[in-house]
């Protein structure tokens, strides 16, 4: 599993930190490497980048997993030098790792701002490098046991229960001009195919939102 | 077995088992519905109801629980309220049956609705929080049980709630499936998307029999070249037959004159319809015909003809 993330346009982060100076680059060896806007790659051409733009650098680190705060408690103690003379964190990661950094930092540094020079896409299945594809939403519920292991809250546009729906047209969805295949099409062949039919036809009860709050936590006691 | 209640006219011709004709209205983006109430009564000697349209496409018009409320107020005529699972939630809905009641709204036919993406604000959050069958279901517990949650609803909505079908699909066997799911959940009613092949109809109207469930089948008589031709292109799944946009091609051509052409429109619809209709009447596979046609009330006698004669 890999988080997928996309280069934010370069003019849009620096609109973001025009006031800051001397900045100090976090960029990701995990995922964001992997979809080549992070690692040590990704960071090497934002620095020269911010460097023309009239930038300073403090410094570049290229942690193993931004998102795990051992990781960042460790890495940030070896520049904490550094960080005294940073203006700002520049972070090429998913929003876990701003996040992640942020929580870090949060007793030693809490005034130095986090940007983030990303936009996070989905958690996605990997075909190769360069074709990347949601297939899970981790929604906290999985129906797949019921649905011939393709999630129609990720595969159906409007996250349906009971599809297909009306804007089905020859097992395309009418969303994305007839491009994209219709989730609950992929269901019914599939579960078709497994002579699980009985399944398909099951009346689904609509998705319970009441267990799926926000700030969601597995926590072990 | 509990004896059926009834809150309608279509309720009760439903239940009678009468061959009904039901029409449709589509209240656009403007607050003046003086148009749709015109056409309303123009229908109104034909058909036992009409639907008002939500938001079709996913273009924003006014509110249809508002527009329905008020066309039957002004007109006479019963309709039937169309809600799509778009842009409300399950809260929201069930908000609205109640209000619908007491606005005198006692039809409502469950859709999914165009995705907020096809159309003129698709910056707009999709909420789809029911679905068009878990929204009969809701309907059936607030109307039957009383209750919505299982919580008791003081004086409870009382609504006849019915589905869309397509029997265009492919496959087909998937919607076939569907519809027992929304026969499941209490619907009352179909009311199917636009038909123009005959064998593909049987083949999904005999499919959805075993369920039971009266079905009015979607029609589009043709106005004009323009507009079966229009419907053709922009109509997602349903094309017209090609014979049809050639001889409407015709009219077009042969008729300057606009009365005459207008009258050659109007036979030609009549032509094509009648056998289509009266094969289906003679295999039992129908309760009546939803004509979809709208902005064409002068149809409406001639149609009579083609459902009744």
């Amino acid at each position: 599993m890999t988080i997928i993330t996309t280069k934010k346009p370069f003019e849009e982060i620096v609109v973001a930190i025009k006031d800051i100076k001397r900045i100090t680059i976090v960029s990701c060896a995990s995922c964001a490497a992997m979809c080549q806007t992070g690692g040590t790659e990704g960071a090497k051409e934002m620095a020269e980048k911010l460097e023309a733009e009239g930038f300073e650098i403090s410094t570049v680190i290229v942690p193993e997993e931004v998102c795990d705060n051992r990781v960042m408690k460790t890495d940030f103690r070896k520049i904490e030098e550094e960080l005294r003379h940073t203006d700002a964190i520049l972070t090429l990661s998913c929003g876990l790792g701003v996040a992640s950094i942020t929580e870090v930092l949060s007793n030693k540094f809490p005034l130095i701002p986090v940007f983030v020079g990303t936009n996070t896409e989905f958690m996605g299945m990997t075909e190769r490098i360069g074709r990347f594809y949601m297939r899970c939403q981790g929604c906290g519920d999985c129906l797949l046991n019921e649905t011939g292991g393709i999630c129609p809250i990720t595969t159906c546009a409007k996250s349906l229960m009971n599809g297909p729906c009306g804007g089905m047209v020859d097992g395309k969805c009418e969303v994305g001009k007839y491009e994209k295949d219709c989730g609950w099409v992929l269901i019914y062949k599939r579960l078709k195919e497994l002579g699980r039919l009985d399944l398909f036809s099951k009346l689904r009860e609509s998705v319970n939102w009441s267990e799926r709050g926000h700030q969601r936590e597995v926590v072990w006691r | 077995m509990t004896e059926k209640k009834i809150y309608s006219k279509l309720g009760e011709k439903l239940a009678s088992g009468e061959f009904i004709l039901t029409g449709e209205l589509e209240p656009e983006k403007t607050t003046d519905l003086s148009h749709t109430i015109h056409e309303a009564k123009q229908m109104a000697p034909y058909v036992v109801a009409a639907n008002v349209t939500d938001s079709p496409l996913g273009i924003v018009t006014i509110n249809s629980m508002a527009a329905t409320h008020i066309i039957q107020r002004e007109s006479g005529l019963e309709c039937i309220w169309q809600l799509t699972v778009r842009d409300v939630n399950k809260l929201g809905i069930a908000g609205m049956m109640m209000g619908a009641h007491a606005l005198g709204i006692r039809n409502v036919l469950s859709l999914t609705g165009d995705h907020t993406a096809l159309g003129d604000m698709p910056e707009s959050k999709p909420v789809f929080d029911l679905d068009s069958a878990t929204l009969v279901k809701l309907v059936r517990e607030m109307v039957d049980k009383g209750s919505i949650n299982g919580y008791e609803i003081e004086a409870p909505p009382k609504l006849h709630v019915g589905a869309a079908a397509n029997p265009n699909a492919n496959p087909v066997e998937a919607e076939i499936l569907k519809i027992g799911r929304k026969a499941e959940a209490g619907a009352e009613f179909i009311q199917t998307q636009v038909v123009y092949d005959i064998e593909k109809t049987i083949e999904f109207l005999t499919g959805i029999k075993k369920y039971n469930v009266p079905v009015l089948l979607g029609i589009f008589p043709m106005k004009s070249y323009g507009i079966a031709k229009g419907f053709d292109e922009f109509v997602p799944g349903v094309s017209v037959p090609k014979e049809i946009l050639a001889q409407w091609k015709s009219i077009k051509k042969e008729f300057p004159d606009k009365k005459m052409q207008k009258e050659a429109y109007d036979q030609a619809n009549y032509e094509f319809f009648k056998p289509f209709i009266s094969e289906l009447k003679k295999k039992k596979l129908l309760a009546g015909v939803h004509c979809m046609a709208v902005h064409y009330p002068r149809i409406f006698p001639k149609l009579q003809e083609v459902v009744f004669g």
